[in-house]
Formats: structure tokens, sequence, C-alpha cells
């Protein structure tokens, strides 16, 4: 058990503030409140300091908003001429996709002929075939990937403050 | 620009978006749709800029960040799945932005700027001077809060403007900071122990009543 005599009720009292009371921690607090004047002052000095809180003005600096729209607005512009770019370069993966999965059991036999006529081993026209199906992808990845940083870096707090 | 006159016509947007669908608001930002952006932009721009400078304690950053901010809402607009609230995705970015930045510098987390020995002192100094009717009745009241405030470590008073300012609810919070539940809890008590350590004697105005 507490010490303190009104820890319980110095707890409601925040309680109340912070998270709310069930109907029974209200009436044991109301109760407390109207014999005990000390715990009835410190309600009244926490009610004071979130009045306070509540009542602090901060001057907004001039044009905030305004200047905050034109720079968005330049933003969306640079991103909407950016765009075409964008939808170029998916639709050239895209398509460089479907074409490698639709000639992909040509080129495996020709990948397979070569391999016999010159007589390398099973393995390396393998490889072949493989290096040839996931190099065009690894290429799109990394220029998707170079551009991504690009623009972050763009975006990239400025000030570096 | 101050918090009166701010507050007045942000409510009323911040009403009408509420009505709106936050589908049609997803579609939208997933057009990029630039009235959208621009509308977003004049509605939150207290409340986010609020929430920076509370992170940062530095105007200068936070403008930074919440240009920023609105860069990556524009770029992951179609991120934005309509299942949270719009500011709970919002404040998720800009203090995404924040901890990225501070990784930057070398620090490992928002952490931290918790640690109030090493903590950044809040800087709210008026850009723009308020009325002088409003200097005379807020000026020493604020300047006592806004001191106050600043030593407050950035980890508590980051959870107590999302709680007692943007009146988030407690899974809200700890859906922007990614943080438990137990977590956010726990900070928001200390939070607000030490709001109330750290606030002026003499109140703001008015007599106690129910937050």
């Amino acid at each position: 058990m507490s010490q303190n005599p009104h820890a319980l009720f110095l707890q409601l009292i925040a309680k109340a503030r912070v998270e709310g009371l069930s109907s029974s921690e209200r009436d044991q607090l109301s109760a407390h409140l109207q014999d005990c004047t000390f715990c009835s002052e410190h309600a009244h000095q926490t009610d004071r300091a979130l009045r306070s809180l509540r009542a602090t003005a901060i001057p907004l600096p001039a044009g905030l908003a305004e200047r905050t729209q034109f720079r968005v607005r330049l933003r969306a512009q640079e991103l909407r001429e950016r765009e075409p770019k964008r939808r170029l370069l998916w639709t050239i993966c895209g398509m460089s996709w479907a074409l490698g999965v639709a000639t992909a059991p040509y080129v495996w036999q020709a990948f397979e002929w070569i391999g016999q006529r010159f007589g390398a081993p099973k393995l390396v026209w393998e490889l072949g075939f493989g290096l040839w199906w996931t190099i065009p992808a690894v290429v799109a990845a990394v220029v998707i990937l170079l551009q991504n940083a690009k623009q972050t870096d763009e975006t990239e707090w400025p000030q570096g403050k | 620009m101050t918090l009166t006159s701010t507050m007045t016509g942000s409510t009323l947007l911040y009403s009408t978006l509420m009505a709106d669908d936050t589908k049609a608001l997803a579609q939208g930002l997933r057009r990029r749709d630039p009235e959208l952006l621009d509308r977003l932009i004049e509605q939150y721009q207290y409340r986010l800029f609020r929430y920076l400078l509370y992170l940062t304690a530095s105007r200068e950053r936070a403008e930074d960040f919440f240009q920023e901010t609105w860069i990556r809402v524009l770029e992951r607009g179609h991120q934005y799945d309509a299942k949270s609230k719009f500011e709970s995705w919002l404040f998720a970015i800009a203090r995404h932005l924040v901890i990225d930045w501070q990784r930057q510098k070398k620090v490992q987390s928002l952490e931290a700027l918790t640690d109030p020995e090493v903590g950044t002192p809040l800087e709210i100094p008026a850009q723009n001077e308020p009325s002088p009717l409003h200097q005379v009745l807020h000026k020493e009241a604020e300047a006592g809060v806004q001191e106050s405030l600043g030593r407050i470590p950035a980890i508590y008073r980051e959870v107590l403007l999302l709680r007692f300012q943007e009146e988030m609810g407690l899974e809200e919070i700890a859906g922007v900071m990614e943080t438990p539940l137990s977590t956010v809890k726990s900070r928001l008590y200390r939070g607000l122990e030490a709001l109330k350590s750290a606030m002026p004697a003499s109140p703001l105005g008015g007599q106690g009543g129910a937050a």
C-alpha cells in the first residue's frame, strides 16, 4: 500500500486527463475532491497547465502555405514530366519479359544446338542460356535502381543541416 | 499570422474536410490533384507547423520540414489507404522526416532529443509581430508558457501536443509514433507531470476546471 494517502487520487487525476476514468473511478475521485483540498488544488493545477498548453499561440512564418504550394506544384510538374519516361521504361521491361518467355523454348534449342555443334559441355551452354535469360532483367533492374537512387537524391533533405 | 486568426479559418476548412470522404481524399492524392494539395496545405498549415516546431524546437527547421513533408505527401500520396485519418498519416510522414534527419546527424532517434541534459529548448520567437492588443494581453503569459514548454523534453512535448492540442486518441498517437500504446501512455503521464512542474505558477487566465 502506498505511503501517500493521496497517491491513488493523484493517479486518477492524471488518468482522467490522459485516458479517461470508469464511472466508479469518476465517482470515487469526485467524492474525494470535494473533501480534499490538496488533491483538489492538484487537479486545478493540472487543468491550468493543460489550458496554458492549449492556449499557446505559434505564429506562422509569413507566406508559409504559399511558398509550400509553389514548391509542391514545381515538384508535381517535374514528376509529370518524368512520367512518360518511366512508363516507356516499364513498357520496354514488360515487352522484353514477354518476348523472353515466348522465345525461351526456341532459344533453349538454339543453345543446345550450338553446344552440340561446338562440343561444349551441357553445363556451359545451359549457363549461357541462363545468362541470356537473366542479363536483360539485371540491366533493367540496375537502370530502375539507378533512377530511383537519383530521384531519392533529388528529393533528399536539401539543406543537410 | 497568429493562432486566433489561423484557427478561425482552419476550423471551417477542417470541418469541411471532416465531412469529406477519406476515400475521395485518397483518390485525389493518388491523382496528385493540385487543388486538393493546395487546400490541404492551407488547412493543415498551423497544425503541422506546430507539430514540427514541437519536434525540432527550431522555427527554421520546422519550416524546412513543413515543405519537405508536403513534397512527400505529393510523391507518396498513393500510399495513403484512407483507413487512418489523414492527419495521422501526415504527422507520421513529418515525424519520419525529422527522425531521418536526426539519423543523418548520427543521432539514433528522436529519443536523443528527449534527454533533458541534451534537450533542445523550444524556440518560438514570433516572426510576424502579433497585434498590439494581442501583445498586451498575452505577451507575459505566453512567454512564460513557451519558456516552460522549452523545459519539457521533446518526446513529451510531442505526446502532449498530439493528445491535448490535436485531441488525438491514444491509439491514433501510437499509430503516428509507431510506438506501443503502453509507451504512449507512460510518456503522457510523465509529460503531464513535466508540464505541470514546468508551467509558471500564475495561470494564463480563468479558474480551474475540467480539461
